[in-house]
């Protein structure tokens, strides 16, 4: 019994590993391969032309000094960190808000979702040089559709004002500039993630409507205590998913920079630094300590979101 | 009556929030009609005074418009086509195969989601140009015969809801798993085919940072890639860059008008059986 069980079952391995097989070389060369090397590189001088050669935590101790002084990769982290704070939590509430409205009005709910989705699948690309248009100081429709109101709108992407920064306000220079029109720009996007909460929203039961109706509840009760709990978990899902793409956020922040991080290094987030860093520097050695540090940060807070998640979000039927 | 005035106010915010949705596209659309000298003048006006289509002419002979299009066509169909190919396979093994070591490297693959794209971007970078891939289009459509963990995982999730009984019902009449794979579950896995192969295609018409790395060749730019060069080239006739962003973003709206349900059903599953 045993002798033909075990020839079969290393056969039943070897189709399952031939089946994996492509993925498996690439998970080699692709992804183990250079997530080794690039942590061996991240303590090397490495500049392409001459091999790598070991200078310990020396590109560490730079990216720690870049830090102190907020210049270089301290900049990077700091317009990285401001964007995704920033946008994400206005697009989940403007997600949200958006599908609750869609989830509440039966009429033309088919023609609004598909006008709200549309923006989402317009390509980044395209979606830049209409924005870069549209928020031009001078020529763009915004400032100009402003400019009849009477008001003298702001510089978005050529200004390095950050509008949501309190210290800024405090010491009166504050202002809206490149990355909130940037913010701007991906809400404008935020019809793919709304179409998985009017999706989440239309899963709650009826009854937890009517219910809370008997009660007296008020409709903003009734969204507080029933609507917001039932999407908790998409909503963590969503906000971990938003941050992650946030902070890789390349696209659409060279293009509106014109590939250079400006005006005055305020678009120069973490993917363009290291975008430049490592193709026109050739600092390979320093791209590979950042990105490990990068790396270091996305796991951190994907893990404490997902812990701190337990306590406030409602999973159906886990009080069992 | 309190109740029917706050479903008022909720249509005319949703009414004024689908406008503020609306209004980029629409001006994208008509502006890219205007001359110059309009767009610059009242670029507020809804409707051009004079309706150019020459732009359209203009922009698609101010840049190698065909050949670029011809480029991006083949990095979305050869690279659809290696997804479909290695993806399936992997996702089969997850799904429907006992060997050892599975559940480990399913974690493994969950786990290469979360890597940022910059940590393994150089090593792969001087990888390919090892292979004699730079400035190919291979660069861009070789790594898609070795899958991307998203889709497996998508593909896999599709797989795992097929009943196992006809899987068994073909091993006992003798059928190899070759056979299963191609003869059962495939032709049961259309709609999850048909989603992996959408989001690919649009994945790779939109791809940027991928021919910013590995192409330097002009003439085998996409056209993601391709417009961008003529941003700063023409930021002085913004006119015609609203007309080649408009043809460049016209198929990906055809497309997802057609295949609206798949779209939308692909980012709700990719959503929520995370």
């Amino acid at each position: 019994m045993s002798n033909t069980r075990r020839p079969l079952r290393g056969r039943q391995a070897a189709i399952a590993i031939a089946f994996a097989g492509p993925w498996l070389l690439g998970l080699a060369t692709l992804v183990v391969y250079p997530f080794c090397a690039s942590l061996y590189w991240s303590f090397c001088r490495y500049d392409l032309l001459r091999p790598p050669e070991w200078i310990g935590l020396d590109n560490y101790r730079r990216l720690a000094g870049e830090l102190v002084r907020g210049d270089g990769f301290g900049q990077a982290l700091f317009n990285t960190l401001y964007f995704a704070l920033v946008s994400v939590p206005l697009s989940v509430a403007l997600g949200v808000g958006v599908a609750v409205l869609l989830a509440g009005n039966r009429r033309g709910r088919a023609f609004f979702r598909t006008l709200f989705f549309l923006p989402s699948v317009v390509p980044l690309v395209a979606a830049s040089i209409l924005w870069l248009w549209l928020l031009d100081p001078q020529e763009g429709l915004i400032n100009a559709f402003l400019g009849q109101l009477g008001i003298t709108g702001p510089d978005w992407f050529k200004s390095p004002n950050v509008a949501l920064l309190p210290p800024a306000w405090l010491s009166g220079t504050w202002g809206i500039g490149s990355k909130d029109a940037l913010t701007l720009m991906s809400l404008w996007g935020v019809g793919n993630f709304m179409v998985i909460y009017l999706a989440a929203l239309t899963d709650v039961p009826h009854e937890l409507y009517e219910a809370a109706e008997l009660d007296g509840a008020t409709p903003w009760q009734r969204f507080l205590n029933v609507t917001l709990p039932m999407l908790s978990p998409v909503i963590v899902f969503n906000v971990v998913l938003g941050l992650i793409n946030a902070v890789q956020a390349f696209t659409q922040v060279y293009i509106v920079s014109d590939g250079q991080g400006e005006p005055l290094g305020s678009l120069r987030m973490l993917s363009v630094h290291l975008f430049l860093s490592a193709f026109k520097q050739l600092d390979m050695g320093y791209t590979s300590a950042a990105a490990w540090v990068l790396f270091v940060i996305i796991v951190v807070v994907t893990v404490l979101l997902f812990r701190s998640s337990r306590r406030w979000v409602h999973y159906a039927g886990a009080t069992r | 009556m309190k109740h029917r005035s706050s479903n008022h106010a909720a249509r005319v915010t949703l009414v004024a929030l689908a406008l503020l949705f609306a209004i980029p596209l629409v001006w994208l659309l008509l502006s890219s009609f205007k001359s110059q000298e309009e767009l610059v003048a009242e670029p507020y006006r809804l409707l051009p005074r004079e309706w150019r289509f020459e732009n359209y002419r203009d922009a698609v002979q101010a840049m190698p418009y065909l050949r670029y299009l011809r480029n991006s066509l083949v990095l979305c169909l050869g690279s659809v086509t290696g997804t479909l190919c290695s993806c399936t396979l992997a996702a089969y093994a997850f799904a429907r195969l006992r060997w050892p070591g599975r559940d480990v490297l399913f974690a493994v693959l969950i786990g290469t989601m979360l890597l940022p794209w910059h940590v393994t971007m150089i090593p792969r970078f001087l990888l390919l140009r090892e292979l004699g891939l730079y400035n190919s289009l291979a660069a861009l459509i070789v790594p898609t015969f070795l899958a991307e963990a998203f889709y497996v995982f998508l593909l896999r999730q599709f797989f795992l809801a097929i009943p196992e009984e006809l899987s068994e019902a073909a091993r006992i009449d003798g059928g190899s798993e070759w056979a299963i794979f191609t003869r059962v579950i495939l032709p049961l896995s259309r709609p999850a085919l048909a989603t992996v192969a959408l989001f690919q295609f649009v994945a790779a018409w939109n791809d940027f940072s991928g021919p910013l790395l590995y192409l330097s060749d002009p003439d085998r730019f996409p056209l993601a890639y391709g417009l961008e060069q003529f941003v700063s080239a023409y930021s002085s006739q913004t006119a015609l860059l609203l007309a080649a962003a408009v043809l460049f973003t016209l198929p990906i709206v055809v497309l997802f008008f057609l295949a609206q349900r798949t779209f939308v059903e692909g980012f709700r599953t990719s959503g929520l059986k995370g």
